[in-house]
This record gives C-alpha cells, sequence and structure tokens, in this order.
C-alpha cells in the first residue's frame, strides 16, 4: 500500500480504461448523429478528481434532511410489509385473497414485477457493455443495485407465497435422508429457482467486480480522513486494488467475461420465469411467445424503473452532469423500443386467441378484455403501449417531467400486465362451475408496498455508502482530455484550475494501456479516427 | 356389504366406553430388561435391579387419572383396533326411515353408510342421514335433564312429573303428548299406553302427532276420497310417467331417499334393446319455485302457487274425457297452462294408466282431493299409489294440531309433553305457544337441545341421539327395523320409551327405584316377540324359529321383512274403501296476488329441512343443490321479478305480508326457472340454536363472523307459516318486496351458473353461444336413435402426441363413473365424503372468499332459458387424469400418480406452491388456507382415523378413498382371494340414493366400470385437453319436447 492521495487510483484507472479525447462542440448544435459519437457524455467539463468529490460526496458528509425523511418513509413502508408478512406466515395464507380458483394473484404478480425490475441492471451493465453503449456508464452501477435490490425483493414471494414457507428448503435438491423423495425437475417452479438464485449469484459478483476500482478509491480517499470500520472494510472489500497496469489488464477481462456471461442470463431468466404460464394448460397461460415478450417486457419495466431512480437521484444528488439529457434520451429510447415489442406481442396474443379455433382460448382473450378485470387490461395498454409511443417526439423524450411520469406510469402498467395475465386466466378457465372473482386484503396490499419499502430502503442505503456512479467507468468517458488543449476559452477552465494538481497528473494513454481499452470495452480507436 | 362384517352385539356397554376415554393409557410398568438368557453378571445385575428400582420409581411417581387410562379388562371380542365395526341401524334424522350401517372404530360411530339390504332406501342415505353422524358428537347436547333451566337428576324430575301428572288425572285435566311422526311399534305402543294408563286414572288424554314438513292434506283427502286417512306408499319405481305439482319428491318430500331410488330405477328406454333409462320415461313438473325436483324433470313449468289447484281440475277433466266419463265440474276458469300443454299431459298420463302417478306437494285438501280423482281415473292405485301399505312417514294430523293449540292459548291444557318437534321455533305463533306451553302445569320437552320449545318448558328430559339407544321403525308396513345403539350415551339422556315408562301412571306412586323403569332395549323385545314376531314372514329363514334367531337376524340386517297387513294398528282393521268421486270437488278459480304483491312460497332445504339439520355445522356449509347458498335462507326472485325490483343477488330486500306488521330482510337470490308472481324463502333458519357457529371458520383480523354474536343463522320464517283450513299451509299470497338497498353477500360456493359464457363475451368466441361440453344433456329420442353412438369426442384421441411415456397399469387402474341422468343432485354424497375425509367446515366468510373445502362438488348448471330452464347437475371430483396438469408442476413432487392410477397428494410433503390447482382444469383441488379449528374435542370423535387431518399450507383434494381401497385390498389378500368388483365402494358412491356413481377397475374389461366407459353416453369432462382422466361421465337424457319427445 502506498499514498494514493497524490494519483488517485481511479484517475489512473480512467485513462487506463476507455479515456478517448473528443472534440468539443457547442451544445446543440449539428446532426444528431455527429452528437451522440461526439457530445461528450458528461456534462460540466469535469476533470477526474472532480467525478471522484462529485460521486464520493454524499457518501462523506452527513445524509441530509431530505435523505432521512426518504428513509423514514420507506423504512416505514418496508416495516408495514415486514408486519404483514409476518403476520401472513404465522397465521396462514389465507389472509391472502386468493381463493379455490385463483390460486396466485398479488404474490406472483409482484415476483414477476420485480424479476422484471431487475432486467435493466445486467442489460445495462452487461449487453450494453458488449454493445459499446458508452453511455452506459453514468446509468449502470446504480441499475445493478436497483438489479439485486429488485432480484431480492422478487426472491421475497417465491418464498412466502409457499403454504408452508419454512419448508422452502425442499425445492433445493440437496442429499437428503427422505429416501426417494427428491425434486422434479419437470416442474417450472424447480427452474425458477435455479434461474433466479443463478442471475442472482452472477448479477451480485458482476455488480461487485464493477464496484472494486472504485472502493479503491474510496478507501484511498478515507486515508486521510479515518481509520477507522469503514477503511476496514474498504480495504477489506477492494481486494488489495493496486491499480497497476496488470490489475487493471486482469480486471477488464474478468469484466468482459462476466459480461459475456450476463448476457444470457438476462434471456433466460424472464424466459424461465415465462415459464412458469407458457408451460402450464390453462389459457392465457399456454402462450409460446411467452419468453421474448416477457423478456422484452423486463427490460422495458427495467429500463423504466432506472429511469425514475436517476431521475430523483439525478436532482436530490445534484449528478445532472453525470446523468444528462443524452442518457435520458437514451433510454427513452429504449423504452420505446421494448414498448412496442410489448405491444406486439399484445397484439399477437389476441392474433392467435382469435385464429386458434380454441373457445378456451378466445374467451380467455374476451375475458381478459372485457370480463370482469377488463379496467385492467385497458390500463395496461393504456400504460405499456400507449403512453410511451410520446417518445417518438424528441422534445418529449427530453422532458424530464413528464419522462419521470412515463416512467412511474409504465411501471405501473407493467404490473397490471402481470396481473392481468395471472389472475384475469385464473379466474375463469375451462368451468365455468369454478370462475370466481378477486380481490386483494389489506395483507396483500401492505406486503406489496412493503416491498416498495425494501426497495427504497435498500437504494436509499446504498445511495449512502456506495458510489452510485461508476467512477471508474465515467472517467473514461470525461472531456477532460480535450479540454486539456482548448482550456483557454472554455467559461470552466477557472473551475478546473482549482484543482491544479490532479489533471497534471493524469498520464496519457501508453502504449501498453491502450490495447486494453479497445479490448475493454471502448470504440475508442474507431472515436479517434472519426 | 359383506355380512360378516357386522355385528349383532350391542357395543354400547363395555365397548361404547371407550369413546371418551381420549389419549392413550400410559402404561403403568417401565420397561424393565428381563433377565438375560446369557446369564448375567455381576454388573449387569446391578444395572438392572438399579434401572428397575427407578423405573419403579418413576412409575409409581406419576398416577394416571383413571377416567383416561383404564383399557379393556378383556378384549372385547368384535373389537380389534384400528379394524371397523359395522352394525345395521336405521336412521333418525327424519321419519322417513332409511336403513343405515354405522361404522365404528374402536367403539365410536364414525361413519353413517345406507344399508343396501333396507327395501325402502336401497343402501342410499341422505345428505341429512350422513351428517346426523355429527350430532351424535355435538357439544351443546343436553347431558341431563333440566327443571326450569338447571341440571336436575332423573329420579327427582321423574318424581315431580309423576306428582304433576297425578294432580292433573286426578282433577280430570287435560294431559297431552304431541310428538313428530313416530314410526316404531313400540314407540307407538307405548305412547298409548301411557296415555291409556293416565286416561284410566281419570286424566282427558290425546296424542297429537305433526310434522313441520306437514302431509296432513293427503291423508285428509284420502279419508275423504277413500274413507281411509292414509298417506299412500308412492311407488316411483313403477311410475313411467310422473306429474308433479310442487312435490319436491327428490330433494325433500315424504322419503327423497326411497323416492329418488325409486325415480332412478333403470327401465327400458324403448324396443329392441335399446338402452335403459335410469329414470322415468316423461316427468313433468308444475311447480312455483325451482325445486331440487323440477331441476331433474324433462319439462318444468312454473305455476303459481293459486294456480294449482285450477291446473289440476282441467288436467282432470281432459284426462276424465280420455276415459269417457264427465265429472261435471261445471264452468271453469281459464286453465292457467297452455291448452296445449294440459292435453299433452292429459295424453301421457292417459297412454301410460297404471304406471303414471301424479303427486302434489299442496297442502290444500281440495287439491289433493283432485290429485286423488287423477290417480283413481289413471288405474294408479294399487300400482303406483300403494294404499294398501301406506307410508307412515308422515302420521302428522294438522286439525288436530289446530285443536291443541287452540286449547294450549285458552289454557286448556294442564299438563302437555312434547318430544321430537320442536313446536315454538316451527309453528306460526311461537311466541304465544312459548306462553301457554309455560302457563300448563307441567310441561314437559324431550329435546335433545335447548331448543326454543325446551327453553318454553319446565323440565327438559333429553333423549339420545339415536345412535346411542335401541329403537325400532317401521315407516312402511312390512319394513320392521329394530336398530341397535352404537355407542353408550355421552349424556344421562334417556329415549321416550323409558321416559313414558317412567312417568306411566302405574308406577307413579310407587317409590322411586323400587319399580325399575323397563329399559328399551327389554320394551322393545317384549314388543317384538308379541306382536312383531307372529307377524314374520317365510321369505328369510330363520335358522332355529324362534324369537331370538328371528331377533338376531333382525338386529344383524337392520330390517326383519314381516307381513305388512297384519298388527298395524292401521292394519286390517280398516282397509281403504272404495274410491268416493262425489268427495271430489273442483277448484274453479285461481288466486293470483294482487298488483305489484308476491305469492310467497316457504319450502324445506335440503339437509336443513324444517330445521332439523340447522344445528349442524355440516349441513349448514352443504350448499342448497338449486341456489348454491351455504349458511342461510334467501328471499329467491324470478330475473324479472329482480329486474322489476331493481335487485341483484345479494341485495337486502324487506317483505311484508298484507295484514303482518313483522318485516323480514333477506338477501336477494335470482333464482331462475322461479314463477315470476312468486317470492321463495327456506325454513328451518333462525334458530337460536345455531347462534353457537359465530365463532365457526378461522380466526384473523380480516374475519367477519358467519352470525353476529348471539345471532342465528338466517332469518326464521316460519312465522309466516299459516295453520288453516285444518292444515298447516306453506304459502301466502299478498307479499310486498321493497329493496332496503344494502347488502349482504351471498356465500355461494358457484358464481356463474351457466354453460354458455356470458353473452357480452360469447359474441367475441366462436360458437360462443353454445354450451360448453363439461355437462352433456341427450335428448332421449336421440339416445334411442343411436346418434351418440361411434363415440365422438373419442375421435382423434390416438393423436394427440405426449412428451411423456404413458402409464402402463399392470394390476387395477381405479376409475369411476358418474352417469349423469341418474344424479339427481341432492348432495348426499357431498356430506358423505365430508364425513369420511374429515373435510373441514370453514364458516361463512370463507365461503364467501370462495374457499370452500369440499372434496366433492356437484356443478349446477342452469340450461334453456326463460320458462324452458332446467337445469343439469354434475358430481365434480379429482378427475385423476393419466396425464395430470398437477403432477408435473409440483416443484417437490408432493402430488405423484400412483401405481394403480391414482393421483396421490402427498399432504407432509406438500410446501403449498398452489401451482397445482392453478392447473388444475377442473378446479378441484382444495387449499388449507388457515389451520382449520379442531378445538372442539368431542366433535373430533367423528373424524376418521384413517383419514389424516390436513394441516394449513397443504394442498387436498380427493383421493378416490384411497383408504377403502386399502383397506378392501388387504382384506381380499388376507382371503387370498381376488379383489371382487364392487367390493371397493367409495364415500360418495354407497351413500348415492340414485346409484349415479360407479367405482371399480378400469383394468379389468368385465368390471362395472370398464362396460360403463363404453357405454354409448359415455365422456370425459375436457377430454380436448389429453388429461385422460379416470373419471368417465355418462351423458344426462331428458325427454324434452325440442328434442323430439318419445
Amino acid at each position: 500500500m502506498y499514498d494514493a492521495a497524490l494519483t488517485p487510483r481511479g484517475d489512473r484507472g480512467a485513462s487506463g480504461s476507455t479515456w478517448v479525447p473528443e472534440p468539443e462542440r457547442p451544445p446543440e448544435s449539428g446532426e444528431p448523429r455527429d452528437e451522440t459519437i461526439r457530445r461528450p457524455l458528461i456534462a460540466g467539463d469535469k476533470t477526474p478528481g472532480q467525478v471522484t468529490d462529485d460521486v464520493a460526496r454524499p457518501m462523506a458528509g452527513r445524509p441530509t434532511a431530505l435523505w432521512w425523511m426518504a428513509f423514514f418513509a420507506s423504512g416505514g413502508v418496508m416495516t408495514t410489509g415486514v408486519v404483514a408478512v409476518a403476520y401472513q406466515i404465522a397465521t396462514g395464507i389465507g389472509t391472502w385473497g386468493l381463493n379455490k380458483t385463483v390460486g396466485w394473484a398479488f404474490d406472483i404478480t409482484n415476483f414477476v414485477f420485480w424479476v422484471g425490475i431487475g432486467h435493466a441492471g445486467t442489460l445495462i451493465s452487461a449487453v450494453l457493455f458488449l454493445l459499446r453503449q458508452r453511455w452506459r456508464t453514468s446509468v449502470n452501477r446504480s441499475a445493478e443495485a436497483m438489479t439485486l435490490i429488485a432480484v431480492l425483493c422478487a426472491a421475497l414471494f417465491p418464498l412466502i407465497h409457499m403454504g408452508r414457507p419454512w419448508l422452502a428448503f425442499w425445492v433445493v435438491p440437496y442429499p437428503n435422508p427422505r429416501g426417494s423423495l427428491w425434486v422434479n425437475f419437470r416442474s417450472p417452479l424447480l427452474w425458477d429457482v435455479f434461474a433466479i438464485s443463478t442471475y442472482f449469484t452472477l448479477s451480485a459478483v458482476f455488480w461487485y467486480i464493477g464496484l472494486v476500482p472504485d472502493l479503491a478509491t474510496l478507501r484511498d480517499r478515507a486515508a486521510d480522513r479515518a481509520r477507522g470500520l469503514r477503511k476496514k472494510l474498504l480495504g477489506f472489500f477492494s481486494l488489495g486494488w493496486d491499480g497497476s497496469l496488470r490489475t487493471w489488464n486482469r480486471y477488464e477481462k474478468v469484466y468482459l467475461l462476466l459480461a459475456g456471461l450476463a448476457t444470457p442470463l438476462v434471456l433466460s431468466v424472464h424466459s424461465i420465469v415465462s415459464f412458469d404460464f407458457a408451460t402450464s394448460i390453462l389459457p392465457g397461460w399456454h402462450t409460446t411467445i411467452f419468453p421474448p415478450y416477457f423478456v422484452a417486457g423486463a427490460i422495458f419495466s427495467g429500463m423504466a424503473m432506472v429511469l425514475t431512480l436517476m431521475l430523483i437521484a439525478r436532482k436530490t444528488m445534484r449528478l445532472e452532469d453525470y446523468i444528462t439529457l443524452r442518457h435520458v434520451d437514451a433510454m427513452t429510447k429504449l423504452v420505446l423500443l421494448t414498448s412496442s415489442i410489448v405491444g406486439l406481442a399484445y397484439g399477437t396474443e389476441l392474433f392467435i386467441a382469435a385464429w386458434s379455433d380454441n373457445p378456451f382460448e378466445q374467451f380467455t382473450f374476451a375475458n381478459r378484455l372485457f370480463g370482469p378485470l377488463g379496467w385492467g387490461y385497458w390500463i395496461m395498454v393504456a400504460c405499456n403501449v400507449l403512453i410511451p409511443q410520446l417518445f417518438w417526439f424528441r422534445r418529449l423524450r427530453r422532458n424530464l417531467p413528464l419522462v419521470f411520469a412515463v416512467s412511474i406510469l409504465i411501471n405501473v402498467g407493467m404490473w397490471f400486465e402481470r396481473f392481468v395475465i395471472i389472475v384475469a386466466s385464473l379466474e375463469r378457465d375451462f368451468l365455468p362451475s369454478s370462475w370466481a372473482s378477486y380481490r386483494p386484503t389489506s395483507i396483500e396490499l401492505a406486503t406489496l408496498a412493503g416491498t416498495f419499502g425494501l426497495f427504497f430502503t435498500a437504494f436509499l442505503v446504498f445511495c449512502r455508502v456506495l458510489p452510485v456512479i461508476a467512477m471508474a467507468e465515467v472517467k473514461g468517458v470525461l472531456s477532460y482530455g480535450r479540454r486539456a488543449g482548448a482550456a483557454a476559452d472554455s467559461g470552466v477552465a477557472p473551475e478546473t484550475a482549482r484543482e491544479p494538481a490532479e489533471p497534471d497528473t493524469v498520464p496519457f494513454p501508453t502504449p501498453e494501456t491502450v490495447p486494453t481499452a479497445v479490448a475493454a470495452g471502448g470504440s475508442s480507436f474507431e472515436e479517434v479516427q472519426t | 356389504m359383506p355380512r360378516d362384517r357386522r355385528n349383532t352385539r350391542c357395543p354400547g356397554g363395555e365397548t361404547g366406553g371407550a369413546a371418551r376415554r381420549i389419549g392413550g393409557p400410559p402404561d403403568v410398568a417401565g420397561p424393565v430388561p428381563a433377565e438375560s438368557r446369557r446369564g448375567l453378571d455381576r454388573r449387569d445385575f446391578l444395572k438392572s435391579a438399579g434401572f428397575a428400582i427407578g423405573a419403579a420409581f418413576a412409575a409409581g411417581c406419576h398416577r394416571a387419572p383413571v377416567d383416561e387410562a383404564v383399557p379393556f379388562l378383556s378384549q372385547p371380542e368384535a373389537v380389534v383396533p384400528g379394524k371397523a365395526v359395522w352394525y345395521a341401524s336405521a336412521c333418525s334424522a327424519c321419519p322417513a326411515g332409511c336403513g343405515t350401517l354405522v361404522k365404528t372404530r374402536d367403539g365410536r360411530p364414525i361413519k353413517l353408510e345406507g344399508n343396501p339390504d333396507h327395501p325402502l332406501s336401497r343402501g342410499g342415505l341422505c345428505a341429512l342421514g350422513q351428517a346426523s353422524l355429527l350430532g351424535l358428537y355435538d357439544s351443546l347436547r343436553l347431558e341431563a335433564p333440566l327443571d326450569d333451566g338447571d341440571t336436575t337428576d332423573w329420579a327427582g324430575a321423574d318424581r315431580e312429573i309423576c306428582a304433576a301428572l297425578e294432580r292433573v288425572a286426578a282433577r280430570g285435566g287435560r294431559l297431552r303428548l304431541l310428538t313428530g311422526s313416530l314410526t316404531g311399534p313400540t314407540e307407538r305402543a307405548a305412547a298409548q299406553r301411557f296415555l291409556a294408563d293416565w286416561r284410566a286414572r281419570g286424566a282427558d288424554t290425546a296424542w297429537v302427532t305433526y310434522d313441520g314438513l306437514s302431509s296432513s292434506a293427503i291423508r285428509q283427502a284420502h279419508e275423504r276420497t277413500h274413507g281411509r286417512g292414509v298417506l299412500p306408499r308412492y311407488r316411483f319405481d313403477r311410475a313411467d310417467v310422473v306429474v308433479s305439482f310442487g312435490a319436491d319428491f327428490l330433494g325433500t318430500w315424504i322419503s327423497p331417499v326411497e323416492h329418488t331410488a325409486g325415480y332412478r330405477t333403470p327401465r327400458p328406454a324403448g324396443i329392441d334393446g335399446s338402452p335403459t333409462l335410469p329414470r322415468p320415461r316423461r316427468h313433468v313438473q308444475l311447480e312455483a319455485r325451482m325445486s331440487l325436483t323440477g331441476t331433474n324433470a324433462d319439462r318444468r313449468v312454473p305455476l303459481a302457487p293459486g294456480e294449482t289447484g285450477l291446473a289440476i281440475t282441467h288436467l282432470a277433466e281432459r284426462v276424465s274425457r280420455r276415459a269417457g266419463t264427465d265429472l261435471g265440474f261445471g264452468e271453469l276458469e281459464a286453465a292457467p297452462l297452455d291448452e296445449a300443454l294440459l292435453d299433452e299431459l292429459a295424453d301421457e298420463l292417459w297412454n301410460a294408466r297404471g304406471a303414471s302417478l301424479v303427486v302434489s306437494g299442496s297442502q290444500d285438501v281440495e287439491v289433493q282431493a283432485l290429485v286423488n280423482l287423477l290417480n283413481e281415473m289413471l288405474g294408479n292405485v294399487g300400482e303406483t299409489v300403494d294404499l294398501e301399505r301406506p307410508s307412515a312417514q308422515r302420521t302428522g294430523d294438522d286439525r288436530r294440531l289446530a285443536e291443541l293449540l287452540d286449547e294450549l292459548r285458552r289454557g286448556a291444557v294442564d299438563a302437555v309433553v312434547v318430544s321430537g318437534v320442536d313446536p315454538v321455533a316451527e309453528l306460526p305463533g311461537g311466541e304465544d305457544l312459548a306462553a301457554a306451553l309455560g302457563r300448563a302445569e307441567l310441561s314437559v320437552s324431550l329435546a335433545d337441545h335447548r331448543t326454543a320449545t325446551a327453553a318454553a318448558c319446565r323440565f327438559v328430559c333429553p333423549e339420545p341421539h339415536f345412535l346411542e339407544t335401541w329403537r325400532d321403525l317401521e315407516p312402511v308396513p312390512g319394513v320392521a327395523v329394530v336398530a341397535q345403539p352404537t355407542i353408550r350415551p355421552l349424556g344421562d339422556t334417556r329415549p321416550l320409551i323409558e321416559s313414558l315408562a317412567a312417568w306411566s301412571a302405574t308406577r307413579s306412586g310407587t317409590d322411586d327405584g323400587s319399580a325399575e323403569v323397563p329399559s328399551a332395549y327389554r320394551q322393545i323385545q317384549d314388543h317384538w316377540r308379541a306382536h312383531v314376531f307372529p307377524r314374520r314372514t317365510g321369505r328369510k329363514p330363520y335358522p332355529s324359529g324362534d324369537f331370538q334367531s328371528f331377533w338376531d337376524r333382525a338386529v344383524h340386517d337392520g330390517v326383519a321383512r314381516v307381513d305388512p297387513l297384519i298388527g298395524l294398528e292401521q292394519g286390517t282393521a280398516d282397509r281403504p274403501g272404495s274410491f268416493r268421486a262425489e268427495a271430489v270437488r273442483p277448484v274453479a278459480t285461481a288466486s293470483r296476488p294482487a298488483l305489484g304483491r308476491f305469492d310467497l312460497v316457504l319450502y324445506p332445504e335440503v339437509g336443513i329441512l324444517d330445521g332439523r339439520g340447522a344445528e349442524n355445522p355440516w349441513l349448514q356449509e352443504l350448499p342448497d343443490p338449486v341456489t348454491k347458498v351455504t349458511w342461510g335462507n334467501v328471499a329467491s326472485l324470478s330475473p324479472a321479478a329482480a329486474d322489476e325490483l331493481g335487485v341483484r343477488d345479494g341485495d337486502l330486500v324487506g317483505l311484508s305480508l298484507d295484514g303482518d306488521l313483522r318485516t323480514l330482510e333477506l338477501p336477494v337470490r335470482v333464482q331462475p326457472g322461479q314463477h315470476d308472481r312468486v317470492v321463495a324463502v327456506a325454513l328451518g333458519y333462525g334458530r337460536i340454536g345455531t347462534a353457537r357457529f359465530s365463532g365457526v371458520g378461522p380466526q384473523w383480523i380480516e374475519k367477519r363472523p358467519t352470525v353476529d354474536t348471539g345471532q342465528p343463522v338466517g332469518i326464521d320464517a316460519s312465522p309466516w307459516l299459516r295453520l288453516e283450513g285444518g292444515a298447516l299451509r306453506y304459502q301466502r299470497t299478498g307479499l310486498a318486496v321493497h329493496s332496503t338497498g344494502r347488502r349482504r353477500e351471498l356465500a355461494t360456493t358457484q358464481r356463474y351458473d351457466r354453460l354458455e359464457v356470458p353473452a357480452r363475451l360469447g359474441r367475441l368466441v366462436e360458437h360462443g353461444d353454445q354450451p360448453r361440453e363439461a355437462a352433456r344433456t341427450l335428448g332421449l329420442a336421440a339416445l334411442l336413435a343411436g346418434e351418440n353412438d361411434g363415440q365422438p369426442t373419442e375421435d382423434g384421441a390416438e393423436h394427440r402426441a405426449t412428451l411423456w411415456a404413458e402409464h402402463r397399469y399392470d394390476g387395477h387402474h381405479w376409475g369411476m363413473i358418474v352417469d349423469l341422468a341418474a344424479c339427481t343432485g341432492c348432495s348426499a354424497c357431498v356430506v358423505s365424503c365430508q364425513a369420511e375425509n374429515n373435510v373441514p367446515v370453514v364458516g361463512r366468510d370463507e365461503v364467501v372468499r370462495e374457499r370452500e373445502m369440499h372434496w366433492l362438488r356437484i356443478d349446477r348448471y342452469y340450461t334453456g332459458s326463460g320458462e324452458r330452464v332446467s337445469a343439469i347437475y354434475q358430481p365434480m371430483l379429482c378427475q385423476h387424469c393419466d396425464n395430470a396438469p398437477c403432477e408435473t408442476v409440483c416443484p417437490v413432487l408432493a402430488t405423484v400418480h400412483s401405481s394403480e392410477g391414482l393421483n396421490q397428494q402427498i399432504y407432509n410433503r406438500c410446501v403449498g406452491t398452489r401451482y397445482c390447482a392453478n392447473n388444475c382444469p377442473y378446479k378441484v383441488r382444495r387449499f388449507n388456507w388457515f389451520d382449520y379449528p379442531h378445538e372442539d374435542r368431542l366433535q373430533n370423535m367423528v373424524l376418521n382415523p384413517d383419514v389424516v387431518v390436513r394441516s394449513r399450507g397443504v394442498m387436498e383434494k380427493c383421493s378416490l378413498c384411497v383408504q377403502r381401497i386399502q383397506e378392501q385390498k388387504i382384506e381380499a389378500k388376507t382371503a387370498a382371494k381376488p379383489l371382487e368388483d364392487g367390493a371397493i365402494r367409495t364415500a360418495c358412491e354407497q351413500s348415492c340414493p340414485a346409484r349415479a356413481i360407479t367405482f371399480g377397475d378400469l383394468g379389468d374389461p368385465e368390471s362395472r366400470v370398464a362396460r360403463l366407459a363404453h357405454d354409448r353416453r359415455a365422456y370425459r369432462v375436457l377430454e380436448e385437453l389429453n388429461v385422460k382422466p379416470s373419471v368417465a361421465y355418462l351423458a344426462d337424457v331428458r325427454n324434452r319436447e325440442e328434442d323430439h319427445r318419445v
């Protein structure tokens, strides 16, 4: 270990990964194509040191009043949920509004909903990484954290929805003394267990590996301030990161490999979740388009949730320079794409039902549209298909209040999508004598609210203790290098000048580091050449 | 039922006592090691000695409470722990007198089943009979006599009652015995002797009988037309054409099990080897409300109660024209029915004369006289209407009742003994009656609960449950039953005949205890020796020809065949005379409700009847077969009437009768098929004893009580009964209905009533207006024409590919056939299944939440529309699919396929994901949402020890009574004989009065199920899903005009 204060590792690392000088352009000029390539992804003309300061700032001081308010509010809601779940486990699943016909409702709806939310993180981290979408650097960290928390929220439901949750370990195939008793590998619920646990594990590892350079930065920043538990923890979890070229090299390779591993999981998890329905014989569930349809829906809702969180974080944590309109714009485009896929899936379902010549299938969809829960279907269509069409317009994509509102509506719509699929299919199936209705109880509502409480509480804690933005990665997309030459006529130059030591210490890419950078992620050479 | 499984010994004495000893007897001595064979060295000896002394101390310190730990001193011969002993008995839940077999385990009865040897019930047992077992373990039953509400002892009660009777007799006061229909020869003799004794001592005595569900008008009509007040025995088994004017003979009327068994007797449907039809060729029901019987009819016509007489008059006139006689009825108001329909009815009846049957549930003597006329003209008397061996199942005479009530109100009765009925709750003017009973010098009720009548009487001398005592019955002459007790009385109770003997004038005045009260057993045996034994017929071999062998045989078989025509007091002495046509008067006009008013029809519900089933939670939770409503009664309105009033299901309406200040509030049930100007309300609710059900069901924060604290279940409609014209009337006119604007959600077990999808959604579906094929009906003509031959639904089965290897059955392949043409929907199987399989009662709130637990349910679908609405019933249970959708989705293999084709649920492996239930297309799986209460230790005695009580969080469902399958397999194996087809009978199959359910081995091509599975009516529900159910259905058959009537 050596004194890192003089040469922040993050900065060195950043320069080693994807730092690329880009020519400065006046904002809002030129064709869009140029913008995406040429305009800096991070506004405010930050230096790497400023990035570190900006990102680490919320972790350093005392929490703001706003944070405390949010924390207590979400913590309170979470507590309500905890009480509700404890009561339900103590009393019985009967405290939910399920019945002889509708065996799943809020439980599995929430499960699929949260798994869906959990999709955006890996998508942004891994898929966009592989696709070299460098704008992802500003949002991937928090999106991954969101993924983990959402998958935790999701994993809660298969557990507590069991009649005897204390026996939940029976779904794990482990050697046991119960003779020939084993798990049923034909059951999609079992595949769920594997899919979710694999996804969670890999997401957690991926997230953690991405955190290591930042943890090292924090460790080094913490060095001159305190020597407490925090430092010890940071020291432990940064795995002895030394910022050497070799470390970077290996880090980049691991990160790339993990991204490659995680990408199929994005597709597999929700495909397998959709098998819960697709492999059943229930009309409305038994649908072969479910895997791609669910994956698109998951990305859709995940993106919407990332948007919701980012817009809040951007405002409250003063990260406007990092999460720029450009990020919002890119994400809303993804939202628009996935919304259209989801809309296509809705249409396909109706088309297939109409052409199926199967009266049960046809009735299920007639009932879904116009039956007792028809209002849910129309909420779903409105929120998931119609409202996102606003994002065809560039101005609306950059209207943050509108984007925020739409992102929330999308999540409402996606929740209803799962609710409609599950409940509206179950409530009226083959034998009309068993047709039933469903009404949630207070316990179910409290449980749903409680998962949101858990989600936001965990996210708030994350914002306080870990860098919400991947500093090391962001530093790779700064416009800083370009500014160095043209600093004189820039309005931000005086700010840069406040910290003279840092820019000077940033090394220019060396021949050894450049191949790594190319391999790891950036289209830097191509861009440099343009 | 193999004979040898039954036992003639009464277990009441020593074995019955075991039932109250709960928990295993702790063994006194600990396990003291015996001396080793190898020899004992010093150390071992010391160890053993030390352990022995220690164990002796330990055992000595523990004193087991005696009443919980006394084992049998000598093992009774009949009792093998873990093995059921069956006793023949008879059901006394209603006076129909069906034969039962009582299954006892370790000295306690745990199941009632029909006795196949009984000539009336033929092995069936209704829901009420099934559920009456639970009444045995009712912790609210009285355990000792009461004096003014306080517990007293029998000696004290007897002393005071006898003293009061003495005083009454001394001054020539009036003594009245008020009972329900008593069919037992000994009971009747005891009652007559009791009254005769006191009459000899100077009292003015009378015995008044009434029935809560009275058929008094039929008796009166026969008195008028045949000179003898009898209730004929209706032979539905001989009737080819049945026309019923509002008689719910399959559901609640007189003797439903007997009628159902007769109605469902298979008869050839046509000539030339056409299939047999498990029902009369044609059954037309004309009725005001939608009854169980009406839904089973080929043609059902809504007919207002006030129009019945006129309709029958018209029909009689038409039949008389065909008979070539003129009744001289004169000018009649226009018929309330379609003229063509009346002609058709007359033709059908006339063509089937001698094999037709006209019945009416009316309590109007004029109407019943017209019915007699019709049966007489049609030559049915002696064929389908048996007056020679009349029924004793309803002996009530409402004229006598009216006189008694009048006397009571005037305060003219000095002593009254009430047994078997609850007049304060059942009769109109109950409060007056209660006050009048209180004014009598002596009032004794023999109720076994704190009923309304018991509360009004000074003494309550509880009778035991019918399974606790010797009884005899002769519901129909020639069918004599001596019923043995199957358990020692749980309380200090005394049967009617013992009480009457204890209070007899001859005993009165003697010192207590000096003359022992003759036991019921002795009295019955004495009576049988003197009066029944001489009537024995030679048909049954009685080995030694002496009384003892006759008696043993009768007790063992549960029924003795005796000559019907001698001995019984309604026997030879005055047999019915010839028909007196002049006694019949036409009903020339119809009475219809005024504009904006309705007719009120009060009816009994299956199971609850006149309230006798009200305190039984199984029956309260049993959905009414037609309305499917549990836990309470409703105001049934026709769809048109509901539209007119702007109300829908669950809206509370206020009902008030003109000239009556009382307003009853009931939730609406919109009832298709009901007459538009009729409101139907079930009797038997609002009983004070049902207030106990407020805490039924799981307790949690959102729970709503089954009934509010202190409130009874449902609304008591009996104040609106009327005792008028010498008969208890169940119809009123001038009913005003207004909406209250409030709601009370109905606890129904079926929310959607039709096989067609809702029209609004059906428009979007191909053939959306067609009924789904789950429950199929064939026209009789189509069946005879062979239109269903060739099994169209089997088409393409071989093309359905499957990913998995097919199941192979080397041994048995259990399956079931349900004949929808036989099923009447009577719901006996539902309660039977509940009793056999320990299915919990969940309470009203849980039913509202659509979580009833019945493993076997009866789906009722309305068919047709408007006036032609009818219903089809479909018992629905686990179909034990070969390709079971539930089996593939369970993550922990808690539901698996057996090598014999059963779909087995492994309760202790189930973690409760409910995926199986979601994936079940029949929705027959039931989930334990809570731990259902089992706190009532006495009530837990009813639990079947062969079936586990499921804990919360696990799925359960029909197992095809796997415990019975295993039992019979073991028996067959022990006997080294192949398992006979029919040896295994599931609980539902056993109870079915209509023989609609057949269980057996599909793998055996000779078995009944294998043959029925290839019947031309056979189909499987949702066959197209390729789940390959092991339960097949035989399509219902109706002889409807629209299907070209035969």
